[in-house]
């Protein structure tokens, strides 16, 4: 690390973080479209509870695990090419091409096996829903395990980061899972699904599998969900894995050194201050400009 | 049913036989530690039992809503137990593993404390995230459904629940918990990734395999094999404590967080089992 040009390593960062940004969005994206996170309980209860529905369906694991999965085998894959002299480039490319497919794989058989497992409830299998989603979650799967591939590309081989590149994409796989689902999974869930229900509460436990299953023309289905969740979720869970990089790269880089590694300490500690400061001045700003919860009007009284 | 619903089918007591013969049980994988490996094996074991108690405490803290929490049902963020501390804690891992190799003269203490932040600044990070999603993007302000008032700042949360929730979003008391939490899920997972290295570095140049590596040909061995081990440990660590949370917890203000003595001592366990085996590798000769 010490023999590398400052600027270059900060450059770096700020590419890798770039990257994190990118792939923290796609991820989401993804997720929401191919129903992959927590609020896919209510998708696979909708049925149950007599509300069949086009959501695609294909929590194959929860999201950590499987962006673990997958963020891993792309860079195994591309380590695994560049360890056969192939240019850097295109082993990235390759094994996340490859990597993509495995994906398409798991979520074909997802969809059919929990949509066929709802079938004493009435749910249909619906092809070309099968047709039509799959290869969206696909490309968006490609653009998240790109981008976090070439960032653990980056922060082995430009930074110096000592784990190799699969145990890299594993670590950042599960971290990247753990942030898109946090940040984004309420806005799909309760924004999205329950959008019929009261904007500014959470939605009533007695409302579960009541989800929202027509759109503007015709029946709802992922596509729809992608488009919604694609204006915040996405993007803020984007910001978050991407700040969560940053500032792990960032100071290391320019802290790690000073005071033999208690400058780091030292910076990190303060940043995690100051996000506690932005969160309780959210929260009161919440709960001053919101106010307490009131029960809604009945809507025949209007 | 929901998560919410869901009661755990036992207390939060202690089985006193049960956890009588995992004492001895760990006690005996400590004694066959020493006697295959020396004083060098029994410290990293130790140090690995040490890690293993961080991150089944720290995940203790971690405020999880699970499925409920995405739809506003449930405080909390929205995913599995062990899932989050893994991503908080393998975050801080990198951090620490990073910290011990930059410094010509690594301390352990510093990279574990730098271990720590990083696993606290990747919760603190995504649990400010939660609450400006649920903030900006659906206008829900937190509330607990387990206390009437914040701990931390005094905050009532009652009046401000939405009715037929337990809750929602991250009371400032959960944020905290999340920090803390990753801070020990850093820590610890760093701690197990540096005491196996140390003993990687030390013995495996000296294995008939390696004769002709010498002790830098050995090194991405020594570095990929305690990564593996110190991500499958945090793993397990955190499964097991998630089984004990069963479920939602909101922080260390849930009543459930006083389960917290029954995990360690079936965390101390495991991770006396499981450092037995990834240190056995090294000490058996096959």
């Amino acid at each position: 690390m010490a023999d590398i040009p400052l600027v270059f390593e900060i450059g770096i960062t700020a590419m890798a973080g770039a990257l994190a940004t990118i792939a923290g969005a796609a991820e989401d994206v993804e997720s929401d479209i191919g129903s992959q996170g927590d609020p896919n309980s209510q998708v696979q209860l909708a049925p149950q509870m007599g509300y069949i529905h086009r959501i695609f369906n294909k929590a194959i694991a929860g999201e950590p695990p499987a962006w673990g999965l997958w963020i891993t085998l792309g860079a195994g894959l591309a380590w695994a090419f560049m360890a056969m002299s192939m240019n850097p480039i295109l082993a990235i490319i390759l094994g996340c091409g490859i990597t993509t497919f495995v994906q398409g794989v798991y979520s074909t058989t997802a969809y059919l096996g929990r949509t066929a497992s709802l079938a004493k409830f009435g749910q249909p299998v619906y092809i070309d829903i099968l047709k039509s989603m799959t290869t969206v979650t696909m490309a968006h799967a490609f653009v998240a395990i790109f981008a976090t591939v070439s960032m653990c590309f980056l922060i082995n081989t430009a930074l110096g980061h000592p784990f190799p590149l699969p145990l890299l994409g594993l670590v950042w796989g599960i971290a990247l899972g753990a942030a898109g689902s946090a940040t984004g999974n309420p806005y799909y869930g309760k924004e999205r699904q329950y959008q019929t229900q009261k904007f500014g509460a959470g939605v009533p436990i007695a409302a579960s599998g009541n989800i929202v299953r027509y759109a503007e023309a015709g029946e709802r289905n992922s596509l729809d969900n992608g488009f919604f969740t694609a204006k915040l979720a996405g993007p803020a869970s984007g910001v978050c894995f991407g700040l969560i990089v940053f500032l792990e790269i960032w100071r290391t880089i320019l802290f790690e050194p000073i005071g033999a590694g208690w400058g780091a300490i030292v910076v990190g500690v303060i940043m995690i201050i100051i996000f506690a400061a932005i969160d309780r001045y959210i929260e009161v700003w919440a709960r001053k400009n919101y106010g307490p919860y009131t029960a809604p009007v009945a809507e025949a009284s209007s | 049913m929901t998560a919410i619903a869901a009661k755990p089918a036992s207390g939060a007591s202690l089985n006193p036989v049960a956890s009588g013969i995992g004492i001895v049980v760990l006690i005996i994988l400590i004694g066959i530690m020493y006697a295959i490996g020396g004083q060098i094996a029994l410290i990293a074991l130790i140090g690995i039992i040490v890690g293993g108690l961080l991150i089944a405490f720290g995940v203790h803290f971690v405020p999880v809503g699970g499925a409920p929490a995405a739809m506003g049902q449930a405080p909390g963020i929205a995913t599995g137990v062990a899932m989050l501390a893994a991503g908080a804690g393998l975050a801080g891992l990198f951090g620490g593993a990073w910290a011990w190799a930059v410094q010509t003269n690594p301390d352990l203490l510093v990279a574990v404390i730098t271990g720590g932040v990083g696993g606290g600044l990747m919760m603190a990070i995504t649990c400010f995230f939660v609450n400006f999603i649920y903030i900006f993007g659906m206008g829900i302000p937190a509330a607990s459904g387990k206390v009437k008032v914040d701990p931390l700042t005094g905050d009532t949360q009652p009046e401000f629940k939405s009715q037929g929730t337990e809750g929602h979003g991250l009371p400032f008391i959960s944020f905290v918990g999340g920090v803390i939490g990753g801070i020990f899920g850093g820590a610890g997972g760093t701690l197990i990734y540096l005491m196996l290295l140390n003993v990687y570095q030390e013995v495996l140049p000296k294995m008939t395999v390696f004769d002709k590596a010498g002790a830098a040909g050995v090194l991405p061995i020594a570095i990929s094999l305690a990564g593996i081990f110190a991500v499958g440990m945090f793993l397990i660590n955190a499964v097991l404590a998630a089984y004990n949370i069963t479920g939602t917890i909101e922080g260390p203000h849930d009543p459930k967080f006083k389960r917290f003595p029954r995990a360690l001592i079936a965390s101390a366990i495991a991770s006396g089992l499981c450092g037995v085996a990834a240190l056995a590798i090294v000490f058996v000769p096959v």
